[in-house]
């Protein structure tokens, strides 16, 4: 099955190309501001190289964050549109999940966390299980430090946990400090989202029983783990009231 | 040819099938009032959230109530100019990725240039060149329209616009919102003499907005006066009406002088076009239709679909402009803040 896989939530933006286990090409690119205005001609340039069209696509993958909101929306906006124009079924998939699938091979507890920052995370915690990934933890979003004193309570005495993700690299210190000689960390390499890893796990969901309705596409919608803040504020007076 | 229009600058999801930039075979709105009425205003990232949500079924629903299939489309033109950020990159990411599975021509449109266009639609036969009013919640602006997609710019909002005016002061007065509607229904229960609000007429050579000062004067009468609710709301209103209905009729003179003397590029104007959710309003076209009448001009307004942000004005707007031979790249950007650009 030939999938197209997509990431605009991070830094890194990223489009990927699999047919089955076999990676046919991948383009990484520092987004900036630059998700929109590249995603097309980046996904035209990932096709061609693999000397494909759009036609030739039976599954789409795309990266829903949580991360940049701007970001994921302009990936999963494309993802959508594509999957009902072309009738091709899609999954949407957490890009915590995709860092930590990125990761499956490392005999850990994973831990890949994102920086939504002023000492904000969001993370989640899995096991590797065979060639796949199982989550053991519910998606977190909220401080740093609050973070690492649950990592304890989900984890087996002295097990090693492997901090990936950009919020892994920022709050080293913090991590080191707490946890001790059982943090261990990825390198650069595992800290960003990659197209072809998008792809591959959605190959996997589709293999293990995903919805395959390109019609649900249309319902399709990013992990943001945030209310807006005019909608945090509004919940806040209301439950004052 | 058949246009898919796309419309997500603000917060109005929409989408539209319109054959060879006349004939509107769908016009799909999706509004988000009810989600922002709580805020008393749009809030962008509850904006930006709703649009994803929304523009898969959104383009759907007009492929299909238009009896269409996507293949049948020969272009996409989309709002990519003149907004909220995080609401136009919604629909410029859809639309190329559109314009790209259906390997077709895409165009971005400027979203006031869709706004002249919603009155083209709705009259065929109105004169150009002729002088566009188009005002609403985000933009007051008078623009002198030369020829189809040709523009000179004679006056923009220095402040409020005159849509955001009125919802200020509705929220102020504990009317809800969007404000226009509600003032518009209200002040017909109330005497528009009531209070003599200024009108202010800046005297710059352009014909430039401005409605803070007109807004603080409602709410210092507010304080310091009894008052009864639909005469404020009449007053303020009739204020409001005034000044776009003068600064219309003073760039439609100029424009007149302008042809006589030889000295501008312009030529005799015999019609203003009236654009923009605020031309919905019964009062400002009663004026209108009043002065127009006197000063024998004639005067048009777009159908009430075409009043609001809409995807029909886009997609006729993209045809006027695919004619001029303009298509976008696929590396169309966003741009919010981008100035209304005549085509070349
Ligand atoms: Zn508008």
């Amino acid at each position: 099955m030939k999938i197209l896989g997509i990431d605009t939530s991070s830094y890194i933006n990223t489009a990927g190309l699999i047919d089955g286990d076999r990676i046919l090409a991948e383009v990484a690119w520092e987004a900036k501001n630059s998700s929109l205005q590249k995603i097309i001609s980046i996904i035209d340039f990932t096709l061609t190289s693999a000397g494909l069209t759009l036609e030739d696509i039976e599954g789409l993958a795309v990266g829903i964050g949580p991360g940049s909101w701007t970001g994921v929306r302009v990936g999963v906006t494309v993802g959508k549109t594509f999957a009902y124009i072309k009738d091709i079924p899609i999954c949407g998939i957490s890009s915590l999940d995709i860092l930590a699938y990125g990761a499956r091979n490392v005999s850990a507890l994973l831990c890949p966390i994102i920086d939504a920052n002023r000492q904000i995370v969001y993370a989640a915690l899995y096991r590797p299980q065979g060639d796949s990934i199982t989550q053991v933890s519910e998606y977190y979003v909220g401080e740093i430090t609050k973070l690492l004193e649950i990592i304890p309570h989900n984890a087996s005495a002295d097990e090693v946990i492997f901090f990936l993700g950009n919020g892994a690299s920022l709050h080293r210190d913090i991590i080191d400090k707490t946890l001790g000689p059982l943090a261990t960390y990825g390198s650069q390499i595992e800290d960003v989202q990659r197209g072809s890893i998008v792809a591959l796990l959605a190959a996997h969901r589709f293999d293990t029983g995903e919805s395959k309705d390109s019609l649900a596409c249309l319902s399709l919608a990013p992990l943001y783990l945030k209310e807006s803040a005019a909608q945090a504020l509004l919940t806040k007076r209301e439950s004052v009231c | 040819m058949l246009i898919l229009g796309i419309e997500t600058s603000c917060d109005e999801t929409a989408a539209a099938l319109v054959a060879d930039g006349k004939v509107i075979l769908s016009n799909v709105i999706a509004s988000q009032i009810d989600l922002h009425a709580k805020f008393g205003g749009v809030v962008p990232e509850i904006a930006a959230r709703q649009h994803v949500e929304a523009i898969g079924y959104v383009i759907k629903e007009a492929i299909e109530s238009a009896g269409k299939t996507a293949p049948e489309i020969d272009a996409i033109a989309v709002t990519s100019k003149r907004g909220l950020v995080g609401s136009l990159i919604v629909g410029v990411a859809a639309a190329k990725s559109l314009a790209y599975a259906l390997r077709i021509p895409l165009v971005g449109i400027h979203h006031i240039e869709g706004h002249i266009f919603a009155n083209i639609l709705s009259h065929p036969e109105m004169p150009i060149p002729h002088v566009c009013l188009t005002v609403s919640g985000g933009h007051t602006m008078l623009i002198y329209v030369k020829d189809l997609c040709k523009y000179e710019v004679l006056g923009d909002t220095l402040d409020d616009s005159a849509g955001e005016a009125l919802d200020k002061i509705a929220k102020f007065l504990g009317l809800g919102y969007p404000g226009g509607p509600v003032i518009d229904m209200l002040s017909t229960q109330g005497n528009k003499s009531a209070f003599n609000f200024p009108r202010p007429i800046l005297r710059s050579k352009r014909l430039d907005f401005s409605f803070s000062g007109l807004k603080t004067a409602v709410i210092n009468t507010t304080r310091h006066t009894d008052y009864h609710v639909p005469d404020i709301a009449a007053s303020f209103q009739e204020a409001i009406v005034d000044v776009l209905v003068s600064k219309t009729m003073k760039a439609v003179l100029q424009s007149v002088s302008g042809a006589k003397s030889g000295s501008g590029t312009k030529k005799k104007v015999s019609a203003i076009s009236v654009t923009g959710g605020v031309a919905a309003n019964r009062r400002l076209r009663k004026v209108f239709s009043d002065r127009c009448q006197q000063e024998g001009l004639e005067v048009f307004f777009p159908q009430a679909l075409l009043c609001t942000d809409n995807a029909a004005m886009i997609a006729a707007a993209g045809y006027a402009r695919l004619r001029y031979g303009e298509v976008a790249g696929l590396d169309l950007d966003a741009i919010p803040n981008a100035p209304l650009e005549s085509a070349i």
